[in-house]
């Protein structure tokens, strides 16, 4: 009974108050679509982190005729030094590291770079003597490569160690500022929601006021008094979180599902899957926060 | 039922207190009236009763309780064991009869069938037989202030306040409301009326407690309004 009383009490209010009530869906929809943004690119980044620290490859530049190195003194590399060189990274002491060694000569590194830029005129101005040879190391813990680099970058005949996870950690940094500024976007929406949530309910006990008077004049619990106040605030943060889960699953589903995973699909991108271990969580911030805030709006406005 | 004991109630340091070392007992099932001009604390014993306020000092004891003594989450028992009703009826124009007085129950659990089967009773008490789907607004006054009796006894309240409930109301209107108090009373609830309407006071020959200026000025078993001059000045 008060159960059917509570809920038919929160249709009246939702009723009454709708546009008040639509707002607050519309204000928690856009602030937990950002919290939710915000957490779908720490997943990419942790994502695109996994995948690509497997694969990162160190590479050691050989020598060539005018590196300014002083272990490129002697000139270009020579047969001796490049066996060193190899002999070196085969060896036992950097077996717990090395995975694999691929020597790459000019002439593969002038294919590999016409493939490149293939449409651009530079190409038929570069010769294979301009390229460095090299060796592309795999290394067995990507987290590593500063041993390869201590051990090799001053060693007779190499001219630079070079780790591709600088490039990468500047993608990643450009991806963690977007989280920030997601992040950033929905803190301010998510505070306009509070304050629009506790607007709303002020208006609503105030349009309830007489109801609530005589609630409190035949003994009503405060439970029963404030409970659809706070249900109001609550369900309509629900719906608003329910909103974002779906847009956000839409937007996972089209761009990365649909676009990105088709243009880019050497790259691992989040499944729109993952999408769906943010559902809960906006759900219960949506439901918390509007619980908060209607709770401390109610200590204010209406006695019990 | 209720016991003032020294009670001083005062809203604002500087000014005069709403009531003065009031002391005063109400005993089960004994009809009072409350008399006295406007800002002679009548309303402040009622909200006292109520705990809607706490006294400055002195103890009220309602139903043997020191109200001072009953924690916030209690104070909704303390007043399902009282009814209110007021000079303006406070009625919610949305709901019909049946539905003003079934709120009342509602609001503090009882079941569907219970309330079916108490409501139209308490109408009939109160004289409103075959208006539960009426709407207040096609309601007389008189008819209004029995809803709102109705709506104050259908919890069975040990206590009945009444705050100028026949304010609003001429006077054959009022005295109608008079039988239905009486009545209520008549059937042990305590009744306690805060009034200026010397008419019924004269005619029901109750006891009265006469308030001036936050204190008692007169307690009679059996009184009149009073013609005196200075009770009006008061």
């Amino acid at each position: 009974m008060r159960l059917a009383f509570i809920l038919s009490e929160i249709g009246s209010g939702i009723r009454r108050n709708l546009s008040m009530v639509t707002s607050v869906i519309l204000v928690t929809f856009i602030s937990l679509t950002f919290v939710g943004a915000a957490g779908l690119f720490q997943l990419q980044i942790n994502q695109m982190k996994g995948y690509w620290y497997d694969r990162v490859q160190v590479t050691l530049y050989l020598c060539v005729d005018n590196s300014s190195e002083t272990s490129c003194a002697t000139g270009p590399v020579t047969e001796d030094q490049r066996a060193a060189i190899q002999a070196k990274l085969e060896s036992e002491q950097f077996a717990p590291y090395v995975d694999t060694v691929t020597y790459e000569s000019q002439d593969e590194a002038l294919a590999h770079f016409r493939d490149q830029f293939a449409n651009s005129p530079i190409v038929d101005s570069v010769t294979a003597d301009q390229l460095p040879e090299s060796f592309r190391v795999s290394l067995v813990d990507a987290e590593k490569y500063e041993v390869i680099d201590e051990a090799f970058s001053s060693e007779p005949g190499v001219d630079a160690v070079s780790d591709q996870r600088d490039f990468l950690e500047a993608i990643f940094r450009y991806m963690n500022w977007a989280s920030v500024v997601a992040l950033a976007i929905a803190g301010v929406m998510t505070f306009c929601a509070i304050l629009l949530i506790a607007t709303t309910i002020r208006l609503s006990a105030f349009s309830r006021r007489r109801e609530t008077g005589i609630m409190r004049l035949v003994g009503a619990s405060k439970a029963v008094i404030q409970l659809p106040f706070i249900l109001e605030g609550v369900i309509a943060a629900v719906i608003g979180a329910v909103l974002a889960s779906a847009a956000l699953w839409g937007a996972s589903r089209f761009v990365i599902d649909g676009w990105l995973a088709n243009t880019f699909p050497q790259t691992a991108f989040i499944s729109s899957q993952q999408v769906l271990i943010l559902v809960p969580v906006l759900i219960l911030l949506g439901a918390v926060l509007a619980g908060l805030s209607s709770l401390l709006t109610l200590r204010r406005y209406v006695k019990v | 039922m209720i016991r003032f004991d020294n009670v001083t109630k005062t809203y604002d340091s500087k000014s005069q207190p709403a009531l003065d070392s009031v002391s005063l007992e109400v005993d089960r099932g004994e009809f009072v009236f409350l008399v006295g001009a406007s800002g002679s604390g009548k309303s402040t014993f009622i909200r006292l009763v109520l705990k809607e306020d706490r006294a400055t000092r002195g103890a009220v004891y309602v139903a043997g309780q020191n109200v001072a003594n009953i924690p916030s989450w209690r104070v909704p028992r303390l007043r399902r064991g009282i009814g209110v009703v007021f000079q303006d009826f406070r009625l919610l124009p949305n709901k019909t009869v049946f539905a003003n007085v079934a709120f009342a129950m509602q609001v503090i659990g009882r079941s569907r069938a219970v309330i079916r089967e108490t409501v139209p009773d308490v109408l009939a008490t109160v004289g409103l037989e075959g208006k539960n789907d009426r709407m207040p607004h096609e309601l007389s006054g008189g008819e209004q202030q029995r809803v709102a009796i109705a709506r104050a006894i259908v919890n069975r309240p040990g206590i009945l306040l009444a705050d100028e409930p026949t304010g609003n109301l001429d006077p054959t209107t009022s005295m109608g409301i008079m039988k239905v108090l009486d009545k209520i009373n008549q059937n042990g609830t305590t009744v306690v009326m805060a009034t200026h309407d010397d008419d019924i006071v004269d005619t029901m020959r109750k006891r009265v407690v006469e308030l001036r200026g936050g204190s008692v000025v007169r307690d009679d078993a059996q009184g009149i309004y009073v013609g005196d001059a200075g009770a009006m000045a008061g």
